[in-house]
């Protein structure tokens, strides 16, 4: 292995570097932005820049890009958050024209001033029916981004604290940082650790808000919620769940992790990104009326920037309605089978870790494998996601595939193919 | 790298060398380090230290020294990078040695804040473990935390930020060896509340590691470290 990777070195030197290498420099020289410019330049003169690729279409499961070098593939994805296809659902794009018709491009203001529209409101009622609780509201964001951040920062302050699970989001993360609160982490999923975490707080003087996610993208495992809950109430704390890359697609009804775990009524707010399920953009906060009504008013994310624009919105709507009929109900089913299908595929032949949802890693190891098997990857037909030191430990580097309800049989195949062969050629078959 | 003999060049043989990153809360040692100098965070608030033992065999700087252990203390801070692209770069604490020559040179030659002699000095290295004292107590106790090690011999480049007076001084430092790395988080041994590391309370936190670099125990390593120039 050693000579694979001197030769490596030898012959593709920008693999030698990672991305926090050019994440900043002392000194008063922007150093950081010339280095990095001179590994770019390094990676797309050898065309293994696979980045910022350009798709030419809408995001379904084929779908062809075209590469800085000019250099066009035509690939299966497993690179996209479209769980149940319906970005490109004709109900979905005919309810964004409608309402684009309607309402024109923007919404160009802020929601609390003038930026919401009646279509606002139809989506916020969606939602909440979707989920179907008493009480309950909806604060729309224009971005899961700017809902956790606005929706964290606006509930804790500086005194108070957020808790978060290490595999948490950045966008979790950059709330907890914006609220200025003190910071804890708790080893993944880990109710135990949690627990040690919050004895040292002192919690029955302090406001503590423990953050956790539905599923988790690093890995594709679900979040310990009972677990977390439980500990988290036994010590006055509020909890956050991030259901990104689980709400409409777990659960009986879609209605996410919380469901699936009963505890819809004791997580205390749950985020929501209309970036995967829901196939569109923008995010929302999900919780008791009185609480979402303050958020309005108070989560700077929200009140300082455009509220969501209005074809998206019309798309939305269409989205939601469509996850809560029988139509949701297929792809649910058929998302779980298909995620099933693939992961037989790959079992024990690589390693796919812990997962047990519709994101599936497989671990190659050495982050210097990255842009080579990237680059290997698209050349043999599928666009997927690779994940890399630092973002996941050293020699735990990984391809994640996410499956959607829309793969065919024979385009996971192509997956699983195109993934063995990589392992294969880079040796990290298991078998 | 080509390291071309000079006045400015010391090359340093070693036969051990086991180094662990661990996660500390930046409040704990914020105020230790220069203005000027940013400490590098995992995740914000979480900075990263690094405590480095070696033994060295006699014979360094040009056969004047005796075989010696050395035990070095620092924070993880963000490089210069118009320098090159290092791996890391550090803003030492504290440099320990159970060779007075060695921490004299230390002082004058790389400005390196001593702290003093190392009284107890435990190498195992079967188990890739160290075990050192002071006059104040026992330091640390370190261990590799990773059943399966898979050594790469390679060069790795560093950059070393110290204190001279008001002035902030920084070197070059490269290290040729066959080295494991991991971040495998299980334990890594005792950190203790202990002035040589600033009295940090690594129990504050979760005391795990976040990466180790192991040296292949019993092979000789190189580290090619420069005279420290102003930053
Ligand atoms: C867990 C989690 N939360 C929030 C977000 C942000 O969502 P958005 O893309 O809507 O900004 C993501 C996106 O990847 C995510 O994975």
């Amino acid at each position: 292995m050693t000579d694979f990777f001197d030769k490596l070195i030898q012959e593709e030197p920008y693999t030698q570097y990672t991305l926090d290498m050019f994440s900043r420099s002392a000194g008063k020289d922007h150093a950081e932005i010339k280095q990095f410019a001179k590994w770019r330049e390094l990676v797309t003169g050898a065309n293994k820049y696979t980045f910022e690729v350009p798709h030419l279409g809408a995001q379904t499961p084929e779908i062809s890009v075209r590469r800085e070098s000019g250099d066009e593939y035509d690939l299966v994805s497993f690179a996209s958050y479209n769980y149940l296809g319906y970005s490109y659902h004709p109900e979905v794009i005919q309810g964004a024209k409608d309402a684009l018709d309607h309402y024109g491009l923007g919404a160009t203001g802020s929601p609390l001033l003038n930026g919401t529209f009646q279509i606002h409101k139809e989506l916020e009622d969606g939602i909440s029916d979707f989920f179907g609780q008493e009480d309950y509201g909806v604060s729309l964001f224009s971005s899961g981004y700017g809902a956790n951040l606005g929706a964290i920062s606006a509930f804790i302050h500086k005194g108070d604290h957020v808790v978060l699970d290490r595999s948490s989001h950045a966008s979790l993360i950059d709330g907890a940082v914006l609220s200025q609160g003190k910071i804890s982490l708790f080893r993944h999923n880990d109710a135990e650790f949690l627990e040690k975490v919050l004895k040292r707080i002192d919690y029955e003087n302090s406001r503590i808000l423990v953050c956790c996610e539905g599923v988790y993208s690093t890995d594709g495992d679900y979040g310990t919620l009972r677990d977390i809950i439980d500990v988290s109430k036994k010590y006055g704390a509020a909890v956050l769940v991030d259901e990104a890359h689980s709400l409409l697609v777990a659960g009986e009804n879609g209605r996410g992790v919380c469901e699936e775990q009963d505890v819809l009524s004791e997580a205390d707010m749950i985020i929501a990104t209309f970036s995967k399920s829901f196939g569109g953009v923008g995010g929302c906060l999900y919780a008791k009326k009185k609480v979402t009504n303050y958020i309005n008013y108070y989560a700077r994310s929200r009140m300082f920037s455009c509220a969501l624009d209005p074809g998206v919105t019309g798309g939305l709507i269409k989205a939601v309605e469509l996850a809560g009929s029988a139509d949701g109900d297929d792809r649910r089913k058929r998302i779980s089978e298909n995620a099933d299908y693939l992961r037989s595929k790959l079992a024990g032949r690589v390693d796919i870790g812990t997962s047990s949802s519709w994101i599936i890693p497989v671990i190659y190891g050495d982050e210097r494998l990255t842009l080579p098997l990237s680059d290997y990857l698209q050349k043999n037909g599928i666009d997927i996601s690779l994940m890399t030191f630092p973002a996941v430990p050293k020699n735990k580097s990984r391809i994640r595939a996410f499956v959607t309800s829309e793969h065919t049989h024979e385009q996971l195949d192509v997956g699983a193919e195109a993934i063995l062969k990589a392992a294969e050629e880079y040796n990290f078959l298991t078998e | 790298m080509k390291h071309t003999p000079s006045d400015d060049l010391i090359v340093w043989q070693f036969d051990f060398a086991l180094t662990t990153f661990f996660e500390v809360e930046t409040d704990q040692f914020h105020h230790h380090i220069p203005s000027r100098l940013s400490p590098m965070e995992v995740s914000p608030g979480i900075g990263l230290v690094n405590i480095t033992a070696f033994n060295f065999p006699a014979g360094g700087m040009d056969g004047e020294l005796p075989e010696f252990q050395e035990l070095i203390f620092s924070v993880i801070v963000s490089p210069d990078l118009s320098r090159g692209v290092p791996k890391f770069a550090m803003y030492v604490l504290s440099l320990g040695s159970t060779c007075q020559e060695h921490l004299d040179h230390s002082a004058d030659f790389y400005k390196l804040p001593i702290h003093g002699l190392l009284t107890d000095t435990k190498i195992n290295r079967e188990a890739i473990a160290i075990d050192y004292s002071d006059a104040d107590g026992q330091i640390v106790a370190m261990n590799n935390c990773s059943p399966q090690t898979n050594f790469r011999d390679e060069e790795r480049y560093f950059q070393a930020f110290t204190s001279d007076g008001d002035d902030l001084t920084i070197a070059d430092c490269y290290i040729e060896a066959p080295l494991f790395e991991h971040q495998l988080t299980d334990n890594a041994g005792t950190l203790n509340l202990h002035p040589f590391l600033k009295n940090i309370d690594f129990d504050l936190g979760d005391p795990l590691p976040y990466l180790q670099m192991i040296g292949r125990p019993g092979d000789i390593g190189k580290q090619f470290y420069y005279r420290p120039s102003k930053f």
